[in-house]
């Protein structure tokens, strides 16, 4: 059975996940976002149903992150429980439903980039840690580990210095480039500590696209295509058949409502009074 | 740690923290604010938000510098819980997090700078309320307590204790029907809006008698008359404010 970090949400079972959790950590700039659209495809391409996760991508406090962080005027204290909301959203409404329907859920960044954000900004270690305790054990934390000095050309050839990646709300008063070096130095090493608690599994982001795959691939090989993911393959079972056919006709029967919705727009207006609903018109 | 002393009142006996910054949260601040922090506490229908505007006036009447703040009113954050509550979208633990969220702009923002400067500062729900309901809603206490550890020890927290047939009494008869999430229809208890209420709100206040001990909170008993309340919370908010000397007046 899947396990957490200590504690259980309420109402959330975690019998029959059966899918596979696989996280990519890394600081911005690492590639993260690069090899989760490759291994995406990669595994579609084996047959695995992907669904691909992401920071500040939840439907409840996505938004509202974006644009407290255009103000530039969010605490740390804030900001670390805004980021938490917005993970426990996707959490409890896109990963475990995923992990249950078996997908291989692919995460760009997890807990942990959250706990090194907030450490660095001086937040109690214990504190974010015992706010995470109810997420999910990942099967595996694929760590994109890259220096400063590789991460700057990237930097500048891409996007540019941001505000928070250079850590602008933690030092003050210095100039972006300063920052950028002090805070993801600060980032890198809180990394590496939490590298051995959590168990990464380190891979050298600074090496080439396809180098980084490749790597990626014989690690994620290993957890999709595991034994009891074999078996679980060679007999399909029913009620997963069952349910897709019933999702299937779900759409189709919102479809077909949207469609007659749209055409009782369109339908001209008739002249000559009312259908009586019989397709006859009365006289 | 510094221990916070008895003082008897009248009827009273008062439990007075020392008002203090959270020992884990160095960056709030680790000195004795200057300022002072009174929340009141209680469920709905208790008439907290009555008696502390009572006290707001007279405090102001006695020319200090007072704000007020609200629950769930920051600027930043009420967008995403007003979304959330208009789509039900929020499980226990969303719910529990965004009024977390909100709670620490507000502290982040205005309730600790204004401690610092000296400010007698209101607050209309606290952690407690958080602790009250989440619980109710089946989140965990100790993670509950573990997530508000940022929080600031308020001067007083007076709490509002009435029977849970006199407040939903109050609140029938001031309005029709009761919102989604304050009745706790999330959960499943009943259809009725008002039997859900009535349930949650009774497990809400289990959580309140169990945290009166747990964090000295200053009951003041509900049911009294309007005035005799008020009279209480003045004559205790008084001795802390008159030991203060360093409190700002109104310009």
């Amino acid at each position: 059975m899947r396990q957490t970090y200590g504690k259980i949400l309420p109402g959330m079972k975690l019998t029959d996940l059966s899918g596979k959790l696989i996280v990519v950590e890394g600081t911005d700039g690492a590639g993260r976002t690069t090899q989760i659209n490759l291994l995406k495809g990669w595994l579609e391409e084996r047959g695995h149903a992907v669904l691909e996760s992401g920071m500040t991508r939840s439907p409840l406090a996505g938004e509202g992150i974006r644009r407290a962080k255009e103000g530039n005027n969010l605490g740390r204290v804030t900001q670390s429980l805004f980021y938490a909301t917005d993970f426990v959203d996707r959490l409890e409404n896109e990963i475990v439903p995923a992990l249950r329907a078996g997908f291989v859920v692919l995460t760009d960044r997890y807990v942990y980039s959250l706990m090194a954000r907030a450490i660095v900004r001086g937040m109690d270690p214990a504190w974010i840690r015992s706010i995470y305790s109810m997420a999910l054990v990942p099967d595996a934390v694929i760590y994109l580990r890259i220096g400063v000095d590789e991460l700057i050309p990237r930097v500048i050839f891409s996007r540019g210095f941001d505000y928070w990646e250079s850590g602008m709300d933690v030092f003050p008063g210095q100039d972006m480039y300063e920052n950028f070096r002090s805070y993801q130095t600060a980032l890198l090493a809180e990394f590496e500590r939490l590298s051995v608690e959590f168990h990464f599994e380190t891979v050298d982001g600074s090496a080439e696209v396809k180098t980084v795959f490749t790597e990626l691939q014989k690690k994620i090989l290993r957890i999709v295509e595991s034994d009891s993911r074999r078996e679980h393959f060679l007999k399909p079972s029913e009620e997963l058949a069952e349910s897709l056919r019933m999702k299937l006709e779900e759409s189709w029967v919102a479809r077909l409502r949207e469609m007659r919705s749209r055409d009782l727009q369109i339908l001209p207006r008739t002249e000559h009074g009312s259908s009586n609903g019989n397709g006859h018109r009365t006289a | 740690m510094n221990i916070g002393t008895n003082v008897r009142i009248g009827p009273f006996e008062v439990f007075e923290p020392a008002p203090q910054a959270a020992e884990r949260f160095p960056q709030n601040g680790s000195q004795v604010f200057p300022g002072k922090l009174f929340v009141v506490e209680g469920i709905d229908g208790s008439g907290k938000s009555t008696q502390l505007s009572l006290l707001h006036k007279w405090l102001e009447s006695k020319g200090y510098g007072v704000v007020f703040s609200t629950w769930n009113s920051s600027p930043l954050v009420k967008d995403t819980t007003k979304l959330g509550k208009k789509k039900k979208m929020l499980t226990p633990a969303t719910f529990s997090l965004i009024h977390a969220t909100d709670f620490a702009d507000r502290i982040e923002r205005s309730i600790l700078p204004l401690l610092k400067a000296g400010a007698v500062v209101l607050c209309d729900r606290y952690i407690y309320t958080a602790f009250a309901r989440d619980v109710a809603r089946g989140m965990d206490r100790q993670w509950l307590r573990e997530l508000y550890g940022f929080a600031m020890t308020p001067t007083v927290a007076f709490y509002f204790r009435v029977p849970l047939e006199t407040a939903i009494g109050r609140l029938v008869t001031a309005r029709d029907g009761f919102k989604f999430y304050e009745a706790g229809l999330d959960l499943g208890l009943s259809d009725d809006s008002t039997e859900s209420f009535r349930l949650f709100q009774g497990r809400i206040l289990q959580e309140y008698e169990r945290m009166i001990p747990e964090f000295g909170l200053t009951v003041i008993d509900a049911t009294l008359p309007v005035e005799v309340q008020q009279a209480q919370v003045r004559q205790i908010a008084k001795i802390h404010l008159d030991r203060a000397n360093e409190l700002r007046v109104r310009p």
